[in-house]
C-alpha cells in the first residue's frame, strides 16, 4: 500500500512540476504575482545568503590554510577556494539556505491557503491555482536562485580572500590571480547550471507539499517539515547526478 | 436544478455521506442542518465540483459534473457564488483588493471603474469605509461581510452558497449576516446555507435538510422540523426550547 501511495504521490508531483512550468506558455500571465514572488524569494533571501556564504568562504580558507601550510602549498588556497566555491559549495549551500527559507515558506503559505479554503475560493472563481500560485513561484525561483548563487559565490570568495590575506598572510594579488585561473568557462557554467535545476526542484517540492496539506495545524507542520527535508535530499542527490553529468560533458578526467 | 442522486463520499476510511439524494431549484432558500462532521460543507463542495463523489451523481441543470475537467467546471461554478466558513479572504490582499479580485481577473474595467464598483459592493455590506484594512484587522463578522461583497463581484450567480456564515459570531453580527443573506436573494436568486445554528437556519430558510450519520433524515419546512418527532432532531432543537426561541419562530 505504501509503495502504491508513494508512486501515486510521485506521479502527482511530476504532474504539478510539469504543469507549473508549462504555465508560462499560456495566458493569463501573472506578472505582478511573479514580481512579488521574486522579491520574496530573491531580495528576501539575500541577507542570509550573504551571511552564510561569507562565513563558509572564511572557514574554507582557514581549513585549507591549516592543511596546506604544513605541505608548503599555501599559494593554492585561492585556486582551491575558487574551484570549490564556484563548482560545488556555492550552488549547494545557496540551494540549502533557499530550501530552508523559501521551500518552507511556500509550503506553509499554500498549506494555510488550503486549510483556510482560499484555494477552493480561487477555483470557484474560475482561476487556475496552478497558474496563479504555482507558476509564479517556480519561475521566480528559477530566476532568483542562480542570481543568489552568483552573489553568494562572490561573497564566499571574498571571505576566503580576507582569511588568506589577513590571517594566513598570503599575497592578495596572488589570491585573486588564482581565482581568475579558476574562472574558466566550464567551471563557471557548471556552477551556473545547477542553481536553475535546484530552484525548480525546491519550488516544485514546496508548492506540492503545500497544496497537499491535510489535517489542520499538525498537517501544516508536517507539510512544512516535509518540504524542507525533501528539498534538501533532492538538492543533494541532484547535485551528485549533475556533477557526474557535467564532469563527463566538459571532459574532466576522473 | 441541482440534483444529488445517491451520492456517497468519504474522507479516507471515514464515510461522510451515504447515498444522499435530494433536488433543489436555484430560487429556493434552503438550510442544511446537522452536527459537526456530518458532511454539510462536503455537500457544497460536491455541488461545485471541488470534490468528486465516490458513487452516485451530482447533476447541475441535468449535467453530471463528475469527471469533468477544471475548465468545464468553470462554467458550472459561475452559476454559484460561495462564501466559505470564516470568509476565506486572501491574507495578502486588503479588503478592496479582495473584493476586486474577480473584477481584475475577468473584466477589462479601468482602475476608477473597479474602485467605484468595489465601493458600491462594500456599501451593500456596510463596509465602504474599511477598504484599506487587511484581513487580520477585521472582526469575524466583517470577514463574512467582505466575503459576501467579494462573492457579489464575481459573476451574476443564480444561487448563493453559504458555509456556516454565522458560526462564531455574536447575535448582533449574526443578525446582520442573516439580513444580508435575505436581502441578496430578493432578485429571485436562492441560497443554500449550511449551518449548525437552528435559529439562524429557521430564520432565513423555507426548506430544511437535516443530515445525520451521512444521510438526509429530514427534508421539509421549518415548522415541520420543529414538530418532528425524530429523536436526533429533537436533541438538536433542545437549544431552541431552552431559550424559548422556538416559540417565536413558530409564530
Amino acid at each position: 500500500m505504501k509503495i502504491i501511495e508513494f508512486i501515486s504521490e510521485f506521479q502527482d508531483f511530476c504532474f504539478l512540476s510539469a504543469r507549473g512550468l508549462l504555465g508560462v506558455t499560456k495566458k493569463p500571465f501573472y506578472f505582478k504575482d511573479m514580481i512579488e514572488q521574486m522579491d520574496y524569494v530573491g531580495a528576501g533571501s539575500l541577507f542570509i545568503v550573504l551571511l552564510v556564504s561569507l562565513f563558509i568562504g572564511m572557514a574554507l580558507s582557514l581549513q585549507l590554510a591549516a592543511e596546506l601550510s604544513a605541505l608548503g602549498l599555501k599559494m593554492y588556497i585561492g585556486k582551491i577556494v575558487g574551484v570549490a566555491v564556484i563548482r560545488e559549495i556555492g550552488p549547494v549551500l545557496t540551494a540549502l539556505v533557499f530550501a530552508g527559507r523559501v521551500g518552507s515558506g511556500m509550503a506553509s503559505e499554500l498549506g494555510s491557503m488550503i486549510l483556510g479554503h482560499q484555494i477552493d475560493t480561487i477555483r470557484v472563481f474560475g482561476v487556475d491555482p496552478m497558474k496563479k500560485l504555482v507558476t509564479p513561484r517556480i519561475v521566480s525561483s528559477i530566476i532568483m536562485l542562480p542570481l543568489l548563487t552568483i552573489i553568494g559565490d562572490l561573497i564566499a570568495i571574498f571571505g576566503g580572500f580576507y582569511v588568506a590575506v589577513f590571517v594566513s598572510r598570503q599575497s592578495g594579488t596572488f589570491y585573486w590571480s588564482s581565482i581568475r585561473e579558476a574562472l574558466y568557462f566550464e567551471n563557471v557554467l557548471s556552477g551556473i547550471i545547477k542553481p536553475f535545476v535546484f530552484g525548480y526542484l525546491i519550488a516544485c517540492i514546496g508548492c506540492y507539499t503545500g497544496l497537499s496539506t491535510r489535517g489542520g495545524a499538525t498537517g501544516l507542520r508536517r507539510a512544512t517539515t516535509k518540504a524542507v527535508v525533501a528539498s534538501i535530499i533532492a538538492v543533494i542527490i541532484c547535485d551528485f547526478i549533475l556533477t557526474r553529468i557535467l564532469l563527463y560533458v566538459f571532459g574532466f578526467s576522473l | 436544478m441541482i440534483q444529488f442522486d445517491k451520492v456517497s463520499f468519504s474522507y479516507g476510511t471515514r464515510q461522510v455521506l451515504q447515498e444522499v439524494s435530494f433536488s433543489a431549484s436555484f430560487d429556493e432558500r434552503i438550510a442544511i442542518l446537522g452536527g459537526s462532521g456530518e458532511g454539510k460543507t462536503t455537500i457544497l463542495k460536491l455541488m461545485l465540483g471541488l470534490l468528486r463523489p465516490e458513487s452516485g451523481r451530482v447533476l447541475i441543470e441535468g449535467e453530471d459534473i463528475a469527471g469533468r475537467t477544471e475548465d468545464d467546471l468553470r462554467a458550472i461554478r459561475m452559476k454559484f457564488s460561495i462564501v466559505f466558513q470564516e470568509g476565506a479572504l486572501f491574507d495578502s490582499l486588503n479588503v478592496k483588493e479582495n473584493v476586486a479580485f474577480c473584477l481584475r481577473e475577468y473584466t477589462k474595467m479601468s482602475e476608477e471603474e473597479i474602485e467605484g464598483k468595489v465601493k458600491e459592493l462594500l456599501g451593500i455590506v456596510g463596509l465602504e469605509h474599511d477598504q484599506d484594512l487587511m484581513p487580520e484587522e477585521l472582526s469575524g463578522g466583517m470577514h463574512r461581510r467582505v466575503a459576501i461583497a467579494r462573492s457579489l463581484a464575481s459573476f451574476e450567480p443564480k444561487m448563493f452558497l453559504y458555509d456556516e456564515p454565522t458560526a462564531g459570531l455574536d447575535p448582533v453580527n449574526a443578525e446582520i449576516i442573516c439580513q444580508l443573506i435575505l436581502d441578496l436573494c430578493e432578485a429571485g436568486r436562492g441560497f443554500i446555507i449550511v449551518t449548525h445554528k437552528v435559529f439562524d437556519a429557521l430564520k432565513v430558510a423555507e426548506r430544511v435538510l437535516f443530515l445525520r450519520g451521512g444521510r438526509v433524515i429530514f427534508d421539509g419546512g421549518g415548522k415541520e422540523l420543529l414538530r418532528s418527532s425524530i429523536p436526533e432532531i429533537q436533541a438538536f432543537l433542545g437549544e431552541l426550547r431552552f431559550d424559548g426561541k422556538g416559540a417565536g419562530i413558530m409564530e
